[in-house]
């Protein structure tokens, strides 16, 4: 994915930031933040100003006593784990991924896998950001929690995030164990392999295999496949056992399910794949189970999820085939990730949350001119300008 | 152990059937490209796909193992893209050692299964 912006601005101070907000809006043109590059669907598109926050970086007063800690908005997942790690704490999860901004996975609603662990907004305690009028605005759970279930995932809409106070657990060593089995032996074991603390897996269409893949904290839990073949095992910090690098280049629609009506829809996806796509589709899908969180709009608001996500080549045509899987998302109630690919525009997202208009009364008062709201923004939440 | 085989082979009727009858994954239907490594170093070997319409693709990275055989079904390269069913393509194979590479096809469409198997074309 790329695109031109009016301009790159690399600012290195929080009145420099406020400024150019305050300037943008009496232009009446638009800013965004770029992220790490990693999201494959358009949230930060903007002809306008696009602003990087490289300069800040570096974790602030981590307090081992309330287990949190100050992460700016410029550094990624991978680097705050390494950061948080120096002081003896760690998130409770990442995803497979960890070049994004934390900033970026956090307002996207971005997760790892694991039924008992909730998405990495989840983490935000507190924030330090620059509104729509070019102030700074500090909030946290505790002086205004309904504000914050809003900002916790609301894409960059309501405002630049500066700083983050997230609530976090002390650092901890992760076992983890791959292994390949067959389609029948993982759906048979799949309940009893969600008790792990982490534990999703791919099925690949063109073998009808699945890789699962479990972590736990205790080694003791790590339990032993007969059924399943092992391509690996390690140990070590979270932030190092969590992501799992990988240089390829792909894209991705990624849909989050009722866990309820989850695997219905997976085997109705995996049909469709067989008998449709694998002519051209050799990528897996990956599915992983997510717990519920109270953000007004993140896609497991409200619900214990399972995710299902598909994969095709960058550069390959990859739309024909999301398109044609999207509608049994939707059949079972899916919510798109909103970082990454999907069709929806707000009429349609609008009905897959209880809370949507809750959200749109926040955002606008955090920002009245809509200096966030970009052309593509503005598809998803219909705002008149 | 001498090193046997060629640097460079490459075959021109690749063509991955799409029908498969049977349990998977064995019975579904594939090219493959076995390479047998005598040396005493890892091979490493590149691949790139050739079609009738458009430039080739590749390079397929692949490391076999000194003293080893390795199977690759063509079905399952991804990177850089995945090989489509039912598609034309002719494939060049190079290594870093000399190696020796078959070609087969497996075919279960009909419940009659058929495989295929020749030489790839040592090309040095």
């Amino acid at each position: 994915m790329s695109f031109k912006p009016g301009q790159i601005i690399a600012l290195e101070s929080e009145e420099q930031l406020c400024e150019l907000v305050k300037k943008a809006t009496s232009e009446g043109k638009k800013v965004r933040v770029a992220g790490a590059g990693h999201s494959s669907s358009p949230l930060v598109h903007t002809k306008d100003y696009l602003l990087s926050l490289k300069h800040f970086r570096g974790v602030e007063d981590p307090n081992l006593k309330t287990k949190r800690a100050t992460v700016p908005a410029g550094m990624t997942v991978k680097e705050a784990g390494k950061d948080l790690y120096r002081y003896g704490l760690a998130m409770h999860n990442t995803g497979d991924v960890d070049v994004q901004t934390l900033a970026g996975a956090i307002g996207t609603g971005t997760h790892g896998t694991g039924k008992e662990l909730p998405n990495l907004s989840a983490m935000l305690y507190g924030l330090r950001m620059i509104n729509g009028k070019g102030e700074i605005v500090e909030i946290n759970r505790e002086n205004d929690p309904e504000t914050m279930q809003a900002l916790q995932v609301s894409m960059g809409s309501c405002g630049i995030f500066l700083k983050m106070r997230l609530q976090l657990e002390p650092a901890y060593q992760l076992y983890r164990k791959e292994y390949c089995v067959s389609f029948k032996d993982c759906m048979q074991n799949f309940e009893e392999l969600k008790k792990n603390r982490n534990f999703d897996f791919y099925w690949y269409p063109r073998t009808d295999l699945c890789k699962i893949r479990i972590m736990n904290t205790d080694k003791e839990r790590m339990p032993h496949i007969p059924y399943g073949s092992p391509e690996l095992e390690r140990e070590g910090p979270s932030h190092e056992i969590l992501p799992r690098s990988r240089d390829l280049k792909f894209d991705e629609m990624e849909y989050v399910l009722p866990q309820e009506k989850a695997m219905e829809c997976f085997y109705e996806v995996r049909k469709q794949v067989k008998e449709k796509w694998r002519r051209t589709v050799a990528w897996r899908l990956l599915i992983r189970s997510i717990k519920k969180d109270d953000a007004l709009i993140s896609p497991m608001s409200g619900r214990e999820s399972v995710t299902i996500s598909l994969h095709h080549n960058a550069g390959l045509r990859f739309w024909d085939y999301f398109k044609a899987i999207e509608p049994l998302f939707l059949k079972y109630g899916g919510r798109p990730h909103w970082g990454k690919k999907h069709t929806l525009k707000a009429g349609t997202l609008k009905e897959l949350y209880p809370h949507w208009d809750r959200f749109q009364k926040i955002r606008k008062k955090f920002d009245p001119e809509s200096t966030f709201l970009t052309p593509y923004m503005n598809e998803l939440f219909n705002f008149e300008k | 152990m001498r090193k046997i085989g060629k640097l460079d082979w490459a075959f021109s009727g690749g063509r991955i059937p799409f029908g498969s009858t049977g349990e998977e994954p064995e019975f579904n239907s594939h090219d493959k490209i076995s390479v047998l490594n005598t040396s005493k170093e890892a091979a490493k070997i590149g691949i790139f796909i050739f079609y009738e319409d458009q430039a080739p693709v590749g390079t397929y990275e692949v490391e076999v193992e000194p003293k080893r055989l390795r199977k690759i079904r063509i079905n399952d390269l991804i990177d850089p893209e995945a090989v489509a069913l039912e598609r034309n393509y002719g494939c060049y194979i190079r290594s870093n050692i000399p190696v020796v590479v078959q070609f087969s096809r497996m075919a279960t469409g009909q419940q009659a299964n058929g495989i295929m198997g020749s030489m790839a074309f040592p090309a040095d």
